[in-house]
């Protein structure tokens, strides 16, 4: 009897690890969980509509800034010299089409008298229609003038943090070329980079707990989109045009993973998020 | 749930954690069973002890986890 109760007991525990040990790697493996998670933001990148100098530098490295704020202002004498000039363009093409007016508006008096001939009238017409055309055209370019006087004033677009300034006052900016960017307030958000063998697993509004590596409070989210497409390197072609395909093992291929979109609920007061930030994150399974 | 496990600013697996917690419980009970001097009565304790030991990671696993 008690040579049996022992092999029991021995077996009983056997049996529990069997158990046990089949709880732990279906916890590991195949639970939609990732070590592999990013901090992300939205990332808003400034840059001058305009060419110049920058005459005046309003903010500093990391300030917070409020949507329309004045960022910089680039020098706009050419600018304001190249509005004067579209102003003065207008005027003389508004003399010039009310001048035209005139003129038709007379020969048709004239033409109902047959003083003048059918082609005459014809010729003051266009003519008007032209000075109309060119006081149109010269009203387009003073706009064109003023919209480049304000954009030498940059202001923020978005409400956030400035991030990466390195721009001066005296420095000479091109146009269109980013000088820093704005971190936009409140748009943080994670990507996890899942093993493709767990997307089966995910799907969106699935509840979600991130973990940062920095520590502190849990955070909490729901999954709002999934990948639908990564590069694949084979797809390259060298300069000659022919694919580069990469070498594989026979025996162990790696996971690709797949980046997934988590929306932060509200965050704890005094989390610190900077986008870049590692994070662990777990999935609720039903 | 499962962390990341923060050493010299690299980061480990959490089994870095979980399964030198299980080795030392199951050292403990190995311990205790010979002090108590009931090592004898187990069968086949080398089957009784690596069960133990996965029995007790598990175990670790789940209440470390945060679940």
């Amino acid at each position: 009897m008690k040579k049996y109760l022992r092999i029991t007991f021995t077996i009983a525990i056997v049996i529990a690890a069997v158990f046990a040990g089949r709880w732990v790697w279906t916890d590991y493996m195949h639970t939609p969980w990732t070590r592999d998670g990013r901090i992300r933001a939205d990332i808003v990148t400034v840059a001058a509509d305009v060419s110049g100098w920058v005459t005046a530098l309003n903010v500093k490295d990391g300030q917070a800034v409020k949507k329309g704020q004045l960022l910089f202002s680039v020098d706009n004498k050419r600018y304001q010299a190249a509005l004067e000039k579209a102003k003065a363009n207008t005027e003389s093409a508004l003399l010039t089409w009310e001048l035209a007016k005139h003129k038709y508006n007379r020969r048709v008096a004239l033409n109902t008298q047959k003083a003048i001939s059918e082609e005459d009238l014809e010729l003051t017409r266009i003519n008007r229609n032209i000075a109309k055309a060119s006081y149109d055209l010269a009203k387009t370019e003073q706009d064109l003038a003023q919209l480049n006087v304000d954009r030498t004033e940059v202001v923020a677009p978005v409400s956030g943090q400035i991030i990466n300034l390195n721009l001066r006052q005296g420095n000479y900016i091109a146009q269109g070329v980013s000088v820093f960017a704005i971190v936009k307030s409140d748009s943080f958000y994670v990507t996890g980079y899942f093993e493709e063998t767990k997307i089966p697993l995910i799907h969106e509004n699935q509840q979600a707990k991130i973990a940062l590596l920095s520590g502190g409070k849990q955070l909490t989210g729901h999954v709002v989109s999934v990948g639908k497409a990564i590069a694949n390197t084979n797809t390259q072609s060298n300069s000659q045009l022919l694919p580069q395909v990469q070498q594989t093992f026979n025996w162990v291929r790696l996971s690709q993973r797949i980046p997934v979109d988590i929306q932060l609920d509200e965050l704890p007061q005094d989390t610190q998020l900077s986008a870049g930030m590692t994070a662990t994150i777990h999935l609720a399974t039903q | 749930m499962m962390q990341a496990v923060v050493l010299g600013g690299m980061a480990f697996s959490p089994l870095v954690i979980y399964i030198p917690i299980a080795f030392l419980l199951s050292a403990l009970t190995r311990f205790t069973l010979h002090r108590l001097d009931w090592h004898d009565r187990l069968w086949k304790v080398a089957w009784f002890e690596v069960s133990l030991f996965v029995c007790y990671f598990a175990l670790t696993v789940y209440l470390l986890s945060g679940r």
